[in-house]
Parts: C-alpha cells; structure tokens; sequence
C-alpha cells in the first residue's frame, strides 16, 4: 500500500524538488568574497602562486636530459606523455636563491601561448581561491620582475607571479 | 566567393600551371609534336573556366588569350617558336603569381589591367568580355562532362595534417613497442629469481608473450612503412620548373645546356621535398653560371658547345642521393686555395696543407665566392654555405667530386624521412645521447697509452691516420666527471664530409631505430641538437647533430679535451659577468664555465662595483652597456680610475652596434667590443682568451 501511495504521490515530490532546486540557486547568490584561482607552491622556501588558467598540471619530477648551449634556467628535457617539453628553473628570474629540489619537488606544467613548458617547483600545495580584498599590488616600476603582487595571509604572503608575462618573455627561449 | 572554393581552385590551377609550363618547354625543343598542344589546349581550357567559376576574371582573360594563342598554333596561323613560347610562358607566370597571392590571402605584385592590355596586345587577341553570359566555349565544356560517364574515384583527398598525426601516432607505437621489450627483459629477471615451479611458469608465459610482441612489431613496421608513404612524394613534384629555369638563365647569360633528370619518381617524405627544392635550384643555378663555360670557350676546348647538366637521384639503403653534375669547367683547386686566403678564410700555410680534394670543401665555408662579377643569380657570397647547412640540418650529408676543365658533381645524401632514423644511443656523463648511424665510421677501444697529448689537444691514431680526440660532454660545454679509472675507454669515431673524429663515451648501447620528435616551440635552433627521442624506459634522450660537434672541435682550436678539466686548468682565470639581461648572464656564464673559468655575475653597475670590492678579485670583467643607473661606459671609467682594476681586461658585449657606440667604450678603456646580435660563441671564447693569456 505504502509502495501506491508513494507512486501517487510523485508530482508532489517533483514540486518539492524544484522548491529545494530554486532556493538553492539563491542561496548561491550572495557571494560574499570575491577569490582567484590560484595554483599555490613553494620557490626558495615562500609561497608563490600564479592563476590556474595557466596550469595544465603537476606531476612528480620525472628523469630530465640536460640539453646543451641553452640558458641555465633550462634545467632539461622531459617526457610530456610523449611530447618533449622543458623544465624551467624559474628561482633566478626572480632573483630567488636555488635551494635543492627534494623527494617533494614536482613540476607545475603550463600552457605558454605556442608550447607546454614546466616550472620546477620544491613543493606544489595545490589549488586554493585566494581573497582578492588582501591583494597587494606590485608597485610599477620599483616592482621586482614577473610579480603582479601579494596576498597577504595570518601564515604568511603568497606572491602572485605574472605568468603571462613570464610565458612571453625571451628570457626563458632557448637557442637562436 | 567563399574562401573554400579559392583554395582549391588554387590548388587546381597550381597542377595545371606546371603541366602547362613544363609542355611548353618540351614543344618549344620539338615544335613538330603538334598533339602536344591538344594537352596544352586543355590545361588553358580548364584552367579559364574553373577561373570563370570563382569569378576570377583576370586569371580567365589571361588564359583565354592563352588559349586562343595556342589555337591559331594549332592551325598554323601562328608560329611554333621561342617568342611564341616566351608569351605563353609568361602568361602562366601571370597566373601563377596571382594565384599565390590569392591563395595567401594578399594582393598579387601585378598592375593587373595594364598586364592585361599588354598582354593582349602582345598576343593581338582581343580580350573577351568578361562579365558576358556563358559563352559557347563554356557549353561546350559542360556538355564533354555529361559525355563522360562518371568515373569511380580510386582515391581520395587526405589533409597532410591528418598524415602527419597518423605518423606521429604510429611513432608513438614504436616507442610503446621499445617499453614492452624493457618489460620482457624484467619478466625475465623475476623468472630467475622466482622458486622452480613458478619459474618455469613464468619462462613459458614469457616466451609466449615475446612472441605476441614480435608480431605486434612485425605489425607495426609494416603500418608505420604504409603510413609514411602516404607522406611520401615523387622528386618529380619539385622539379616541375627546372627546365625553365635553366632554359631561362642559358638565354640571359647567352650560354646552351641541356638538362638531364633522372630518377624523377624516387620518392621522399613530402617535408624534407620541401626543404630540398631550394637547394637544388641553387645548384643548378651554380652549375649553369658558373660551371657551364660559353659556347666559343667550349669549342675553343674541344668540347661541344651546348653544355649538359644532369639532375639525378637514386637510392642508396635507407638514403636517397641526389646529384647535380655539370660537364663545365669544374673546380680548380689552386684558385679556390688563392681565393680563399684573399678572402681571409683561412692562412697561405694552411692553404698548402690542404689536399686538393679537401681544398673543394673551402667554398662551402661562409663568405666564400669565386665569381669574378657578381650576377643576379649567383655569386652573391651566400651559396654553397647555405646548401650544406640546409642538408645538415636534415643530417644529410654532402660530397664535392670534381675534375677542372672537366665537371664538377655536388652529391647530397639524404633521408628518405624525417620521422624516423637509425641511430647509435651512448652514454656520457650520466647522460643518454643518440647519434645518427650516418655519421658513425666505427666504434673503438682506446686505451690511455694511445692518446697523444699534442700542442693543440689530443689525438689517437686510427689505422695510421690521426685523429683528433675529444670527450662527448666536454665537447658540448656539458661538466662531467672524468669516467673510471680511465685506462681504457670507448670512443666512437664519427664522420663528416671529409672530417674524423673520435669522441669518448662512458658506454654504447647499440643501435636501433628511433623515434625523432622536435624539441617544442620554447627552443628554437640550438646547438649540438637534431631533436629528441623517448627510450624503451620513457625517458627523453638527445638526438645529437654531429656536424655542429665537428664545428666545437675545431672552433675551439681543441682546447677541451677528453678531460675537460685537466685542459684548462691553468685558466682558473675569475670572470665577472655584468648584464641586467638574465639570458645573457646565464648564456656566458655557461659558457664560460663549461670552458672551466669562474665566474660571478653582477645584474647591474652597482651591484658589479660591490662585488669589484670584495676581497677576491677578477682576472676579466665583462659589462653590458644599457643597464639602469651606472651603465656599461660609466662602470668602464670607474673601474678604469681605480687602483685595482686600472689594467684588467675589460670586454664590453652590447646590442649596441653602432660606430659610435664602439668608439666611446674603447675610449671609456674597453679591450674588446662584441656585439650582441652577431655573438658567436667561438669569437667569444677566442677574445677571453686572448685578453687573459
């Protein structure tokens, strides 16, 4: 019986799901914060992040060949699921000391306009929305290279890298 | 008119642009072969109406002239000779150039109407009216298509996109394949160590699969062969317009040839096609003007007064050789050696050294140029240096045979594709290279007792001969560690042009077949590098280019030597490197570390004189000249004023490349000056070198 009573009542449950579907899109609206997107790892021991728009993805260091009469910010060469896509040591560019890489290095894989090319990262943390109220933008000319700014945490600032204008700089081609 | 239906009719008019022009030239030698113009007729009919389709009137109105032209030929009211051909001739120019326009999408470089009206003029047709309604000749050709039965087609029209991703796919097989073989030789290793039973389980399971995985490779060479014969085309395709331009050069430089193709259907990858054209029109256009002599100096030698070019290819194992041979007046090996120490090329001593074989190899150096006039075609200085790079760059190879007053034959070995090559894969200095077969002679032993130490590096002898003698990662600026205890080590002996070379490797894995893949867009051309491969493990591995190897060993007049450290020891010389350009700093300082200086580099005047002050000095300072705050001329002058750095070497390299520039940093007490676009690295390395000794 309970089985016929539930059949009949279908159309009420259908109203009652589009009540909870339509006070659930306007529970959505008020957002309160607005974040960014951001891929959020560590160059010479302080976080950095840059826009996930940029990033493809992040993967362990695999074996990298050393390429020959290329800048030194070219670390190697490696595997990209079968296309070959350099790994970029980027600390220098930004005036950075060069730590060593440890077991929890990994390479941030990124989309440049013509080519995927890899940043060397000692540590990738992950993606996190970052609260554009506590950003802090870089200061125009006295900025330091490839920074857009910071946001600035409890734990800590998070630079913001430029990663357009890094992917377009003739900084990081190799050859002539 | 949509962008689709212009496409292919350029493509159209492309086919029937060459088969126009190469049946003039045939009817121009034989005028009696009056059914050739019956093809020629045709070629011009289609070409107008498919014109008329895409409502290109200028293409129809030229080829209707053509056409018409060609009619009054064939009914004898014209007449069958060179000045006939020269206007058909340039009529199809005509289309030919508007339609590469058209198909780039600009503007073709032709006042169209007055071409037009002399043209017409020229040919005494008058112009049709164009925007007429179909005329009887446009009926007239729908009506011969509904007389045909329509034929099935056998093939079908593929994008070279899709071929080129079909091929790539099918590599990616290949290295697949390479990564179950790596796993068959592990299976193997855990059968070893398994207990009896297992193990005899495993050994069979084994065999079994071994022998799927031979199938499946049997499989996929035979697809992989399929695959890249769809990218594969006849020479033919290329050489289309040969015989124009060599008929077109005899008749300005008033000389007589023949042209002799053979091999025309020799296949190759459509890519390397591409590249290869060029080079070929260079050397026909050397063998006509400069190889070729004129007809009285060809009687006046006993030879025929009409000249022969021939223009073969053939296969040779998994290359292809084609060969330009003229019967001219060759090369003379006394003159190249004059010319090429009037051009500074190289020393009078060094000159008489030289065999007469390998003084031929002088004019393919850079600057290089015997031709007394320069002319319009050749002997403009860029010549035979570009072909040579151009077949390197595809790691072919290049050979010079020449007897004076006799030929000359320039020989260029090539390979069939770019896809794939057989090549040797060593390992030196922790890393893993990959070296073309076609430069391999031989692999050896040397044992220490066997090298020579000599004035300008080592040497081993090779059957009587020397060799010169170099460490792979050395060679490439590449710091390693000197390998074992270093009594006896493999050296593997390669070869270019007329040049040896035996470069020590820590192992050698065999050879096979690899997979070769671009480096991706972030590297442009880079030294010592053809392209990559992944190996059987999926790691990436170097396809190294040998002739830029050879290019180090000499360049560097064999200062790095298989020890790369114990050869330049003595110059532990400390360099300061001064550039606000983070590129620049890191490309001299590898440099200049790989050849085993120290160095220290300073991102701005400022930062430079700080650590100018520091306690360690520097042997050699190095300084940009456009930097923010103190710039490269002031730093100079500082510097220059100071009591410790009043004598030291000071280089400036600068993308300044004006006079003035120069005068003001040697006035400011610079040594040396080098110029940032021009930077070679050789140069570079040469000035350190000097300013320090």
């Amino acid at each position: 019986m309970a089985l016929e009573d539930e059949a009949y009542d279908i159309s009420a449950i259908l109203s009652q799901m589009r009540e909870e579907y339509w006070q659930g899109l306007a529970e959505e609206e008020p957002a309160p914060k607005e974040l960014l997107e951001c891929l959020v790892f560590t160059l010479a021991g302080a976080s950095y992040a840059f826009e996930t728009r940029h990033a493809c993805e992040v993967i362990r260091i695999p074996k990298l060949a050393r390429v020959p009469a290329v800048p030194s910010l070219i670390t190697g060469i490696f595997n990209l699921r079968g296309e070959i896509a350099a790994a970029m040591d980027i600390r220098p560019l930004l005036g950075l000391p060069q730590p060593p890489i440890g077991a929890a290095g990994r390479i941030l894989v990124v989309k440049a306009k013509s080519f995927a090319t890899g940043i060397v990262a000692e540590a990738a943390s992950g993606v996190q929305g970052l609260c554009l109220e506590n950003f802090q933008a870089e200061l125009g000319e006295a900025g330091r290279p490839f920074l857009k700014g910071q946001f600035l945490h409890q734990d800590g600032a998070i630079m913001l890298i430029d990663m357009e204008a890094l992917l377009a700089s003739p900084e990081i081609m190799a050859g002539v | 008119m949509s962008r689709k239906y212009l496409d292919i009719f350029c493509c159209e008019a492309q086919e029937r642009l060459a088969s126009l022009q190469s049946g003039l030239l045939v009817l121009e030698r034989h005028p009696g072969r009056k059914e050739l113009l019956e093809e020629l007729l045709r070629d011009a009919h289609t070409l107008k109406g498919s014109a008329r389709m895409v409502s290109l009137d200028h293409i129809s109105a030229i080829t209707h002239s053509m056409e018409e032209q060609l009619k009054e030929m064939e009914e004898g009211s014209r007449s069958i000779d060179a000045a006939g051909i020269d206007l058909l001739l340039k009529g199809s120019d005509a289309v030919a150039l508007i339609t590469s326009a058209i198909s780039k999408g600009e503007t073709p470089a032709l006042d169209l109407e007055r071409f037009l009206d002399e043209y017409s003029k020229a040919a005494g047709v008058s112009p049709p009216s164009p925007p007429s309604p179909p005329d009887s000749s446009d009926s007239s050709d729908s009506s011969d298509q509904s007389d045909q039965p329509e034929q099935p087609s056998e093939t079908v029209r593929a994008e070279v996109k899709t071929l080129d991703a079909l091929v790539n796919l099918i590599g990616e097989m290949i290295i697949n394949k390479k990564r179950l073989e790596v796993k068959l030789s592990r299976l193997r290793e855990i059968a070893a160590r398994s207990d009896q039973e297992t193990a005899a389980l495993l050994f069979e399971f084994r065999r079994q699969l071994e022998e799927d995985v031979l199938c499946q490779d049997y499989l996929i060479q035979e697809l992989h062969e399929k695959a890249l014969a769809l990218r594969m085309l006849p020479l033919k395709s290329i050489t289309d317009g040969f015989q124009r331009l060599v008929r077109d050069l005899c008749q300005k430089l008033g000389k007589e040839a023949t042209l002799v193709m053979t091999g025309g259907a020799i296949e190759m990858d459509r890519v390397l096609l591409e590249g290869l054209k060029p080079m070929l029109i260079h050397l026909l256009s050397n063998a006509v003007c400069h190889g070729l002599e004129s007809p009285a100096e060809r009687r006046a030698a006993g030879k025929e007064p009409r000249g022969t070019v021939w223009l073969t290819a053939r296969h040779e194992g998994n290359w292809v050789v084609v060969e330009v041979r003229d019967d001219g007046r060759g090369m003379d090996p006394a003159r190249i050696r004059k010319t090429a120490v009037r051009q500074g090329l190289i020393g009078e001593r060094e000159a008489e050294e030289l065999r007469d074989e390998e003084a031929l190899y002088l004019t393919l150096r850079q600057g290089f140029s015997t031709a007394e006039t320069v002319t319009d075609v050749a002997g403009r200085g860029v010549g035979m240096d570009v072909v040579k790079k151009n077949v390197e760059r595809v790691e072919g190879n290049l050979t010079l045979t020449s007897e004076p007053g006799r030929y000359l034959e320039v020989s260029l070995q090539l390979p069939l594709t770019l896809s794939v090559l057989e090549a040797l894969t060593v390992e030196s200095g922790g890393e893993t290279f990959v070296v073309p077969i076609n430069y391999l002679q031989e692999i050896v032993k040397v044992h220490e007792s066997e090298i020579t130490t000599t004035g300008d590096g080592e040497t081993i002898k090779l059957r009587g001969a020397t060799v010169p003698f170099f460490s792979l990662g050395a060679l490439m600026g590449l710091a390693q560690p000197v390998a074992g205890d270093g009594s006896r080590c493999t050296a593997v002996v390669l070869r270019h042009c007329d040049q040896r070379m035996a470069c020590a490797v820590d192992a050698q894995l065999g050879t096979s077949v690899v997979v070769v893949k671009g480096l991706g867009k972030q590297f442009r051309s880079v030294d010592f590098v053809f392209g990559a491969t992944i190996l059987g493990d999926g790691n990436p591995a170097l396809i190294l280019n040998v002739p830029d190897l050879f290019a180090a060993g000499g360049a560097e007049s064999r200062q790095i030597s298989r020890r790369g450290r114990q050869a330049v020891a003595p110059s532990r010389a400390r360099v300061l490197v001064v550039d606000d350009s983070a590129t620049t700093r890191a490309m001299e300082r590898n440099i200049l570390i790989g050849n085993g200086y120290q160095v220290e580099t300073a991102v701005s005047g400022e930062d430079a004189l700080e650590k100018t002050a520091a306690a360690e000095g520097f042997d050699l300072i190095l300084t940009d000249l456009e930097m923010p705050g103190i710039d490269g001329f002031q730093l100079t002058r500082l510097l220059r004023a100071s009591e410790r750095y009043r004598d030291t070497p000071i280089v400036v390299v600068s993308s300044l490349a004006g006079d003035a520039d120069k005068q003001q940093a040697l006035e400011a007490g610079a040594q040396a000056y080098i110029v940032k676009g021009a930077f070679d690295q050789t140069a570079f390395l040469d000035t350190v070198r000097t300013l320090l000794s």
